[in-house]
Formats: C-alpha cells, structure tokens, sequence
C-alpha cells in the first residue's frame, strides 16, 4: 500500500469528521503558534538590543543636569543647568576608564532655509559625539579644530532636515538659518531611523563654542551645558564606573552621600537589559504555555484515535478479512493521527504570523521571524502526531481479525 | 483444496471451557459448492472462520493447497486471505465513506497493484455483478441488494480461488436472495470454490454438497442436486 493510497484513506475518514479533527489538533494549534511567537519575540528582542547598541554605541552612559527639588519646588527638566565643563574636565583627570566625554548644549529652535521653514533639536558639542554615538556622515565631514575653536557658524544635519528643508538635493555649502544666524552645512549625517519615541534624524548639529555664543547664551551662560555622553573603555567597567561619576560629582558639586542629587546618570545598557530581561520572561512564559499545549493537544490526539479504533473496529476487522496486514492498519491510523497534528501545526503556524504581526504592530515591538521556527513548529507538530498517535495505532493493529469484525 | 485436519477450537469464557469444534476433519474440493448448516452455536461460523483464516485453531491442521497454515504468522494468514480468498458477509460490512468502487478497491490497494490496474479490476467486478451504473455511490445510497452485490464484487475483485459467504442472505428479502444465489452459482460454475454458511434450507440447497453441524462436530455430510 502506498504513501498516497495510505494518506487518501487518511483524509477521507478525517473530512468525515472534521469537527472533531479540528477541535483535536486544538492544542497543536496553540501550541505551535507560542513556540513560533517565542522564538521570534526573543530573537526579535535580540536583534533590537543590538540595533540600539549599533544606534547609540556601546559602553555609553549620559550624565545630565536634574533640577534639584530639596527646597520643595521642583524648577523642571530645563530650568537649571548644573553640570560644566569643568565637571567635564574632572571627570576626564579622575577616571582613567573613561575614554571620551562629549558635552552638550541643545535647544529647540524654528530653521529656515530653502524657503522652507523646520523644527528641529539643535545639538552644539563636539566631535567626540559623532564618534560616540555611532554617526557616520552620508556626505561632507565633520569639525575642523579651528571651526570648534573660533566659534564657526557651521551645521551638520541629520536626513530628516534634510528632507524638510532641501528634498533630495544635496544640503552641503547650503545655508540655514537657525534663530535667524546664519550656518553653512558641512555635512549630512547617515539616517539611523526612528525608536519609539523620537525621530534621531531629525537633528542638527553645530560647534559646542558657536552655539553657546550664538545659539544658547542666555540658556547655558558660563561654562554650563546640558549633558555629557561618557565613554566607557570597556563594558564591564561599566557600572563600576557610573558609581564613580557618582562620587566624584558628589563631591565636585558638595552633595552629601544621601542628599538629592542635581545631576542623573542613565546607563543605556540598564534599559536594554531590562528590555531583554522582560522579553525572556515573556518568552518563557510562551514556553511554558507551548510546552503544556502542545503535551495537552498531544494527549487529546491519543485520546481521539483510542475513540477512533474503537469505533471503526469492524472496519479494522473487514480491512484485515481483505487482506490489510498488521503494518497497513499501524500506517493508517498513525499516518490520520499526523495530519491531524501536521494541519493543527500549519493553522498554527498562521495563528502564530497573526499573533507576531499583531503584537509588533502594536506594541511597537521587534519581532523576527525566521524559518528555523517554522522547521522547529513543523517537526515539534509532526513528532507529536506519531508519538501520541503510535499507541492507538499499535492497539488497533494488534486486534484480533475475527474479533474486530464481530465487535458491535 | 481444503483439508481439515482433526481440528478443536476451545473459547475459554471466564472459568467455562466452551468448545466451539471438536474435532473437524473435512476436505473440500477444488470448484466445490458446499452449504455449512446448523443452529446458532453448532460452530458453523467458528469452522468458517477458520477456513478463512480469520482466526486460528487450538489443535489440528489446517491445509490450504498443499500448505500447512497452522503455523502461518498474521501476515501471511493476511497475505492469503488476500490473495485466494473472498469474504461476503451478513451485514455487507463496507466501509461507509468509502464509494462503491473504493471498496471494491480495498483488497486490491492492500496487494499492492497500481493506480490503473486495480480501478480496471474493480469496475470489471462490479460490472459482473451489475452495478456499473452504481459505482460512485455511496454504502447509504445502495440497497441492501446492491450492497450485498458490491460486498461480492468486493470478494471477487482479486480473482481468488475461494468464496466464504456467511449468512450472505440474512439481511435480504426473498427475492433480492435469490439475485445474490443466483450470482454465487454463477461464480462457482466460473470454477471458484463457493463455502456457504447458512442456517435456511432454501438457501442450503443452492449447493451442490450440505454439511450439517451440531455441537461442535459434522453430524452430516451429503451430495446435494441444486434445483
């Protein structure tokens, strides 16, 4: 008997009862669609850790002024600027594991150029901050020391303005005005894409000196700046060194151990961890979900065959009065009880592109999907149909021609 | 072509010992038309099934051709009942979902021919027993005849040597009956070895030979002239 002949018997006694095949491979269903939306929540939230760290660089911790509220009135996220250059020096002498530090001064301001008018965040600082943030440049360069020096009205912009204010066309030795003074462009920064809360092309970026001459000087008077981008040299100096920034500005700005700081360090690996640490939870808990589904379907698949053999014994009997052989009834029900599990796979499977579609278009998740999962659902769903369904398989191979066909 | 051989068969029924044969010994021959009667527990049926190598005996031999199959396994029992045997029963016993010519297929998918040969096969049987406007219909839309028809079809499809009919009758009316007989003497005039299990007279007498049992045991065996 073959394959063909042997899975043509098979579906027509499934199609007899597709309900109840159906409401079988219910469990292979679920289970299948956990195991695909897992694996590609986890390597979906993978894949994004390491885009973000390609996006803003590695070993990187921010240091940013923080209104203090001990005297009771919170003055908000803007109205002090507490950290300085001098800040920066410091840092820079005392911790020997930090290799580079790039200030920052920003505001944001209406830029016209073009005959176009554009809101965008302006950024003064220095080179430090195009090497720390993982920027390349689509075209021209970045600061000569004497542009950062003197003080030049020259700008660097990021895709988005540059889309805004020139289209396609090329931005470079154009002129903006940004606040009303005058920029040439000297270069357009690699687009790098949107995260869920800001749009990073949408930036321009000037000479720390210009712009806190320019731009600024009434915001960040003196040396004050808004924050610091601080280079760690190596990843595992990370978090020791994120305790030391917090000594030494304790110290530099006279804040006791247990005062309220005017400063906040955020470490970006922090965020990214918490960000893996809650997609393997959640990633384990579809595990554990697929793992009791797809046992659960494969009981109710044995469950459903015993009912089976036992109401088609007198088929079985007259099959093996023709001539069917042990190994023929064995194939056939083994064979019903893998489409069964094999069709619940593929509408798993569905379920499963649905689910992982749904949850990245709204929760603004990373999933990836790769084929090692539909593989993995595809041999996960089969073995399941020939290991739940060998023993009802086995028993009604096994029954006796005479008493098979005189069972009522 | 058939020697039983001194042949017991003993049902063991929870502290009862029944014996359903007690020491058989019986020939059939090649192009035979042999009627088994007696009541319900004569151990016609038990004698049937052994010869049709549906089930086994406890003692004796059993000679088909020239083969000892007391000893055969099951799937060389399944290979000959395959091959050399066709069964037609009381309630037809087709399998529902399957149309007529799919069960007329059945025992020819399971000797393993192809696609084309075995569809020729079945229509040409199906054709002998005059249902080849039929074939596409399903068990529930057929008579009783007509289903007792495709059963025989069934049966004959793989061309075998030996026709087992048990009580192929006890569910027809008495002129559908004589449709069904009137097609078995046809194939035993075609040189197949008809064995009959029946428990009506006028059934009976289609045979040209009537074995009568009771208890067990052949308590008659006489040449019969079919009317």
């Amino acid at each position: 008997m073959s394959l063909t002949d042997l899975i043509y018997l098979s579906q027509k006694s499934l199609r007899s009862n597709i309900l109840r095949s159906v409401l079988t491979s219910l469990g292979i269903i679920i289970g299948v669609s956990s195991v695909i939306t897992m694996i590609s929540i986890g390597s979906g939230a993978r894949q994004e850790v390491e885009e973000q760290i390609e996006r803003f660089g590695s070993n990187n911790l921010i240091l940013r002024s923080q209104s203090s509220s001990n005297r009771g009135v919170s003055m908000g996220a803007n109205s002090i600027n507490t950290l300085t250059l001098k800040d920066m020096e410091a840092l820079k002498n005392e911790l020997p594991a930090i290799s580079a530090i790039a200030p920052r001064v920003s505001l944001s301001t209406q830029i016209i150029a073009n005959g176009n008018n554009w809101l965008a965040t302006v950024t003064g600082t220095t080179n430090d901050y195009f090497n720390l943030g993982n920027w390349k440049f689509e075209l021209g360069r970045s600061f000569q020391d004497d542009e950062l020096d003197s003080g030049s009205r020259v700008a660097i912009i990021g895709k988005t303005v540059q889309k805004n204010l020139f289209g396609t066309d090329s931005p470079i030795d154009e002129v903006i005005r940004i606040n009303k003074v005058p920029f040439t462009v000297i270069g357009l920064l690699d687009a790098k894409g949107g995260t869920a809360w800001a749009d990073l092309d949408d930036t321009i970026v000037v000479p720390l000196k210009t712009a806190k001459q320019r731009l600024v000087a009434k915001k960040f008077p003196g040396d004050q700046i808004r924050s610091m981008t601080i280079n760690v040299s190596s990843s595992d100096l990370l978090f020791k060194t994120e305790k030391d920034i917090d000594t030494v500005m304790r110290k530099l700005h006279k804040i006791s151990a247990n005062g309220n700081p005017d400063f906040v360090i955020r470490n970006y690996a922090q965020f990214l961890n918490a960000r893996q640490e809650s997609s393997r939870v959640m990633s384990i808990l579809l595990a554990t979900v697929a793992g009791i589904s797809l046992i659960v379907g494969g009981i109710g698949i044995m469950n459903i065959m015993l009912v089976t053999v036992t109401e088609r014994t007198k088929e079985i009997g007259v099959c093996m009065s023709v001539g069917a052989k042990k190994r023929d009834i064995l194939l056939q029900f083994l064979i019903e009880s893998l489409m069964i599990s094999l069709i619940g796979g593929l509408i798993g499977i569905g379920l499963g592109l649905g689910v992982i579609f749904g949850v990245s278009e709204y929760f603004n998740w990373k999933m990836s999907l790769d084929y090692f999962s539909l593989v993995l659902s595809f041999v996960f769903s089969s073995s399941i149909g020939i290991i739940f369904g060998f023993y009802p398989a086995r028993k009604a191979a096994n029954l006796n021609p005479i008493d098979a066909l005189r069972y009522e | 072509m058939i020697k039983i051989d001194s042949i017991s068969k003993e049902y063991v029924m929870g502290d009862n010992k029944l014996l359903a044969l007690n020491n058989v010994n019986v020939s059939i021959l090649n192009g035979e038309f042999v009627s088994i009667m007696g009541s319900s527990g004569s151990g016609k049926s038990t004698l049937m099934n052994i010869i049709g190598c549906l089930d086994v005996p406890s003692s004796g031999d059993y000679f088909f051709k020239d083969d000892n199959i007391s000893n055969f396994n099951a799937n060389k029992l399944a290979e000959l009942r395959n091959r050399e045997i066709g069964f037609i029963f009381q309630n037809f016993n087709l399998l529902p979902r399957l149309n007529a010519l799919e069960n007329v297929v059945l025992p020819l998918l399971y000797s393993g021919k192809n696609q084309k040969e075995r569809n020729n096969l079945a229509l040409k049987a199906l054709e002998n027993v005059g249902l080849k406007d039929r074939v596409h219909h399903r068990p529930n839309q057929l008579s009783g005849g007509q289903q007792q028809r495709v059963s025989i079809a069934r049966a004959i499809a793989g061309s075998p040597k030996l026709i087992l009919a048990d009580e192929p009758t006890g569910a027809l009316d008495s002129k559908t009956s004589i449709e069904i007989m009137k097609i078995l003497n046809d194939l035993n005039a075609k040189g197949i070895t008809v064995v009959l299990v029946t428990h009506e007279d006028d059934i009976a007498k289609y045979a040209s030979r009537i074995i009568k049992m009771k208890d067990g045991q052949i308590i008659e065996d006489k040449k019969n002239v079919p009317n």
